[in-house]
């Protein structure tokens, strides 16, 4: 039977590899490294803006709540609103029987 | 600062700066490219033929290098010093490689089902003026499993030692030897049932 000694070829390759390739494919990978960090300092840029916008935000809740310009009475703090009596002795004859029509339409 | 660096690097020769330098580079920002630039200087020829070899088509090749060099910037922070930067850069190489060859096999068939195809290439892809016991050799490759055919590219022609190839493809040494065998009993009989 035929040896054929493996180790004792030679290894060359059939094939060709272009001529440049590797240089112009250098300078293909640096160029779309550097696009890709251009990107990802544009991302950062936003993000940053947009936690800088968010944390802005959430000072001016902070600093002006909603509701603080629409006056309304303060329920748990009872004893700065009005009494009913003083209320009724605000009204005029015509208030007052609307609200006696309404008490009893409501039942109370 | 980072020109002097640059310039000395140019002065010095790309061949000659270390391997833990070139990765120092890599992670720092500013010498990104730079590291890029002395990685194919050191590098890209040889892991251009072994994508070659694993996939047979230039255009295959160079799209596979193409990525390939796109993931080692991208995932540059996952390199750790304790392997050989030669061994990360196979390994990203070959993963590309295997990647387009699964993309070509498709979801009906395996990679191993591409060997005939792969082994047209071959002719196809010779030189007009090629021995034909090359192209001989790089059918009886082409036909040959992908695990088989990485080992037996990593050790025949890029000479690299069994703890090296262990480090690129992941198996045991003692499978990695096996799997050597194999290789080189195939493609001998293919060898010897082709020449004229």
């Amino acid at each position: 039977m035929k040896e054929f000694d493996l180790e004792s070829m030679s290894r060359e390759m059939p094939f060709k590899m272009p001529e440049h390739f590797l240089d112009d494919m250098t300078e293909r990978v640096v160029s779309q490294i550097g696009k890709q960090r251009k990107q990802n300092r544009d991302r950062k840029i936003v993000a940053l803006f947009a936690s800088v916008a968010s944390a802005a935000a959430v000072a001016l809740l902070f600093l002006h709540p909603f509701g603080s310009s629409l006056n309304i009475p303060d329920y748990d703090n009872i004893s700065q609103c009005a009494s009913v009596d003083e209320v009724l002795q605000d009204m005029t004859a015509e208030e007052l029987s609307l609200y006696s029509m309404m008490s009893n339409y409501y039942g109370n | 600062m980072k020109r002097d660096l640059s310039d000395s690097m140019q002065s010095q020769g790309s061949l000659s700066v270390s391997d833990e330098s070139i990765a120092r580079m890599l992670c720092d920002d500013n010498h990104v490219e730079q590291a890029v630039r002395l990685i194919m200087k050191k590098y890209g020829e040889q892991l251009y033929w072994h994508i070659r070899r694993m996939v047979v088509a230039h255009d295959d090749a160079e799209d596979c290098l193409q990525e390939t060099m796109i993931n080692v910037y991208k995932y540059r922070s996952t390199y750790s010093n304790e392997y050989p930067l030669s061994s990360w850069l196979y390994k990203i190489a070959t993963n590309e490689s295997l990647k387009l060859l699964k993309n070509r096999a498709g979801f009906t068939m395996s990679v191993d089902d591409l060997g005939d195809s792969l082994k047209d290439s071959v002719r196809e892809e010779a030189s007009p003026n090629a021995d034909e016991t090359l192209i001989l050799l790089q059918e009886a490759i082409a036909l040959l499993p992908a695990k088989q055919k990485m080992v037996f590219n990593l050790r025949y022609y890029d000479d690299k030692s069994y703890e090296e190839i262990h480090q690129i493809v992941g198996d045991s040494v003692n499978t990695l030897k096996t799997n050597y065998h194999y290789a080189v009993q195939k493609i001998k009989d293919y060898i010897l049932e082709h020449q004229l």
